[in-house]
């Protein structure tokens, strides 16, 4: 993820006067920093200025990440996670557009869940790991609750917004246009929160996985998270490493699988 | 209740009493139109003149049923407006398309909604685009199309459905003057065909008397009637010849005077 699209998330304008760098200098210098951190680590480490007992070393990590794959041992955990990241992402999501359709359009709903809403999400939900674990067991089900409870969140926020923000001029064209209710949200409502709700999934997905591998770090049998749980329990450091690079790696993909869907969704906008 | 009194011609609209009035952001409230009675023939094209800021689009958003006013009666067709006003097409002032649609399915869009199905829809929209002169770009997105571009499809969009009423505002400022005196003239062929009730506002007076029957001009803000001219130049006109007719010069100097005092009081006020 560059650093724009992180901001962009986070919902802070990026200028479109701003002078572009050639993508291709731009790749080459992410190639480069990339290159540079691995070869301090890895220098650092051998030489003795960092101590490998606390941050292992690329090259031990790179080997592990070989040997999962190579032994096919790491499928089982990475689908385990994957199952379940993409369980709570679907869940949660779909919750969040309706929740938020429905507040956005009826006033009424809105007033009264307010504050439940308000406090729902100022509770920090890691906390309830446990509480899921007690409530639905060691298997996928509990992690799968965390996670919806973290991505749900997100989406609904973006989703009410979207829908609120929707062009009076719009809307009233399609109104004099004789749409029906329905009609609007689907011809106006639903494609104006669209941006709103794409961008808000590059965040929800990341807290999907967030979900499940706490989940799993707090209580499980398999995936990622028990993983590195595993590792770290006899002091492994480069089992840690490994396991969080394969994750983030894995939101990195899907994260570019929701930057096209983005960019088809979003045909009709102009390109800067 | 406006009169019949066996005059052949029916009311399509009519204000009687008509005040507006918005609260402005410090509090106060704003009075925006005052005091408005007006009644627009069944079949009539009306033009409405007045300085800017005034309350033309206000008139029009009323009419349209998208403002309920807070003094006043709207009657459409002699029966009280309620909700949206289901014999008009509206042509917004700003941009109002669908940026999401390409232009094929925003033309399409009144049929759609009416229940029209898709293949008899795609063929009365591509022969309205073919009609504003924009055959070829069916699939472009709005923000492809220039100004003026847009603001013809939101004309095929607006008289795809062959609404009783139009209502349109400014649709052809944004226009070059070729495109303009095609599109004014294709109105105009377009209303003597099927005569529907046209309520049309413009700053530009000499579009108002080339094209209207009958002229009104509002006054600066808050808007009242000023004055109604009766526009008697004979039809079918065209819309550059016609400026050279005397008559017209005759009738441009008599509303034109109206119309300066009001433009001037709107500009002193401004400043
Ligand atoms: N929704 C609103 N809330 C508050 N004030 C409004 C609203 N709509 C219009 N006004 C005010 O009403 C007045 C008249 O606006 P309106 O859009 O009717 O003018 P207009 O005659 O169409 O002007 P123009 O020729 O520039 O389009 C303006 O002073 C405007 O600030
Ligand atoms: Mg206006």
């Amino acid at each position: 993820m560059s650093l724009d699209r992180v901001a962009a998330d986070r919902g802070i304008a990026i200028s479109s006067t701003r002078k572009h760098t050639s993508r291709w200098v731009i790749l080459a210098l992410q190639i480069f920093t990339f290159v540079f951190i691995v070869l301090v680590w890895e220098f650092g480490a051998r030489l003795g200025y960092i101590d490998e007992f606390f941050f292992s070393k690329p090259t031990d990590i790179a080997a592990l990440i070989y040997k999962w794959f190579a032994t096919g041992f790491i499928w089982l955990h990475l689908g385990t996670t994957l199952l379940e990241a993409f369980l709570s992402f679907v869940i949660g999501t779909i919750l969040g557009i309706i929740f938020g359709v429905a507040l956005a359009r009826i006033d009424l709903l809105c007033a009264v869940l307010d504050p439940y809403i308000r406090i729902l999400n100022a509770l920090p939900r890691v906390i309830l790991a446990p509480i899921f674990l007690i409530w639905f067991g060691l298997g996928l089900t509990s992690k799968v609750a965390l996670g919806i409870s973290l991505t749900f969140f997100v989406v609904f926020f973006n989703t009410l917004q979207g829908v609120r923000e929707v062009d009076n001029v719009i809307l009233n064209n399609a109104r004099m246009l004789q749409a029906s209710d329905r009609q609007l949200m689907r011809y106006v409502y639903m494609p104006s929160a669209m941006s709103w709700i794409l961008s808000s999934l590059h965040v929800s997905i990341g807290f999907a996985l967030i979900g499940a591998v706490i989940g799993e770090y707090m209580g499980s049998t398999h995936g990622m998270g028990y993983l590195v749980a595993q590792a770290q329990g006899l002091f492994n450091t480069t089992g840690v490493f490994a396991g969080l690079i394969v994750t983030s790696t894995l939101v990195l993909a899907i994260d570019m699988g929701i930057i096209r869907l983005e960019r088809y969704l979003l045909r009709w906008r102009p390109k800067h | 209740m406006p009169e019949t009194n066996g005059s052949p011609t029916e009311s399509a609209i009519h204000f009687q009493d008509l005040t507006v009035r918005f609260a402005t952001p410090a509090g106060d409230i704003h009075t925006v139109v005052e005091d408005i009675t007006l009644d627009i023939d069944d079949g009539s094209f009306v033009a409405v003149v007045g300085p800017s800021g005034c309350g033309k689009s206000t008139l029009l958003n009323v009419a349209a049923g998208l403002l309920v006013p807070p003094k006043g009666n709207v009657l459409i067709f002699n029966e009280p407006l309620q909700g949206i006003n289901k014999h008009a097409a509206y042509l917004f002032q700003q941009d109002a398309l669908l940026p999401w649609r390409t232009v094929l399915e925003n033309v399409r869009l009144g049929l759609t909604f009416r229940g029209v199905g898709y293949a008899e829809a795609t063929d009365e929209a591509e022969k309205w685009i073919a009609r504003v002169g924009l055959a070829g770009f069916e699939d472009r997105f709005p923000y492809q199309l220039s100004g003026g571009m847009r603001k013809r499809v939101a004309i095929a969009q607006s008289w795809i459905v062959d609404p009783r009423i139009l209502l349109m505002d400014e649709p052809f400022s944004a226009l070059d003057i070729q495109t303009r005196q095609n599109m004014e003239n294709e109105l105009l062929s377009l209303w003597l065909e099927n005569r529907k009730t046209v309520l049309f506002i413009t700053h530009d007076l000499e579009e108002a008397i080339a094209l209207a029957d009958k002229v009104v001009v509002l006054s600066a803000g808050p808007a009242h009637l000023k004055g109604v001219y009766d526009v008697d130049l004979e039809r079918p006109r065209d819309v550059i010849e016609i400026r050279m007719d005397p008559k017209f010069t005759r009738l441009y100097q008599q509303i034109w005077a109206d119309l300066r005092d009001e433009v001037k009081r709107s500009y002193d006020e401004s400043r």
